[in-house]
């Protein structure tokens, strides 16, 4: 299945913008950033601690709508869904 | 009532909004925390615009490394409280309006009685830490909070109304680790612009507000988009319903 992921700002800057992957059908929303962002260190210790989980300030979401930290790892990514993954921007 | 002077200066806008707009705008008391990249040029349209009392929060001085960005700051202010900076060149800007330059840092003992009775907050801070405070008293007193942040060449920006859309805590639950962040002195006149347009629009009725969506900024690309954004029913500053939280269930300072 096809799905795109979208990251925003330095996450951006690190792992690029709009990501076509392929990935197998059952697929969780934790293991598919984790296999993608693993392509450069640095945008994968952007967005993941020591322990591989995410950072609590990151935000995810799965076609428009928000997934919890604490969920994204029992949830499921279907054929075609689109996800987005961003920092809170924190400079003035 | 608007002196000759006054008419002359915002003419071009009251094509727009009409001098009823304008009255809205003199009698309006803005908020605008931070003196620094996002509010010099927030602080700046507001002025010009003739909002009519403009209070802004700085505890800093003028340093180099600010000039990039900070355009209220000029290289002959470097150690000069941003406070006296601000005030100088705001009131130049527009002489018929009223500014208060208050050198104090914000925190949970003083904010609310900072923000007074303004009609909006505009965030132009560095840190969640001030913005969650800004956010719960932007509850309390259901007042529109102007949300602004930069980094690089990305920014974002919403306009927070209580009781009507989320929270900044419901969309950002929780703060970055802060860092020293590089910027570009154009991402802060492109996010505080847009946040000065939407006090604008909020004070004289105008157009539709940034609510309920989250602008977001690329520089890189040149590409603007937003993402929607919903109220998190289980926020710690608003339940998400836009109202103060119990004072004993809260768990934030």
């Amino acid at each position: 299945m096809t799905v795109k992921i979208r990251f925003f700002a330095q996450f951006r800057e690190l792992l690029g913008s709009d990501i076509i992957t392929d990935a197998p059908a059952g697929t969780m929303f934790t293991s598919l950033i984790t296999s993608v962002a693993r392509k450069n260190p640095e945008g994968y210790a952007a967005i993941f601690d020591k322990n591989g989980a995410f950072y609590e300030f990151v935000i995810l979401m799965k076609n428009g709508k928000r997934i919890d930290i604490a969920d994204a790892d029992k949830t499921v990514i279907a054929d075609g869904d689109e996800i987005a993954v961003f920092p809170p921007v924190a400079g003035g | 009532m608007f002196s000759l002077r006054e008419l002359e200066r915002y003419k071009r806008q009251m094509m727009l909004f009409g001098e009823e707009g304008q009255e809205r705008l003199k009698k309006a008391h803005i908020f605008i925390a931070g003196a620094g990249g996002l509010g010099s040029p927030v602080s700046i349209y507001l002025a010009v615009a003739g909002v009519g009392t403009i209070t802004i929060i700085d505890m800093d001085v003028v340093d180099g490394t600010n000039l990039n960005r900070q355009i209220l700051h000029y290289d002959r202010d470097i150690g000069r409280k941003k406070t006296a900076s601000a005030e100088e060149k705001l009131q130049e800007l527009n002489p018929d309006i009223i500014i208060n330059a208050i050198d104090v840092m914000i925190d949970a003992s003083n904010v609310k009685k900072l923000v007074g009775n303004s009609d909006g907050i505009v965030d132009a801070m560095d840190n969640y830490q001030t913005r969650y405070q800004l956010n719960d008293v932007a509850i309390a007193k259901q007042i529109p909070f102007f949300h602004g942040g930069i980094r690089g060449f990305y920014g974002q920006v919403t306009t927070i109304i209580p009781g009507t859309t989320p929270c900044l805590k419901c969309i950002f639950p929780k703060a970055p680790p802060t860092e020293e962040f590089p910027v570009v002195g154009v991402t802060a006149g492109i996010i505080g612009t847009i946040q000065s347009n939407e006090v604008i629009k909020y004070l004289t009725g105008t157009g539709d507000l940034l609510a309920n969506r989250l602008f977001i900024w690329d520089g890189i690309q040149a590409h603007a988009e937003e993402i929607c954004i919903e109220r998190n029913p289980s926020c710690e500053a608003c339940d998400g319903n836009g109202k103060m939280k119990k004072a004993g269930k809260r768990n934030d300072s």
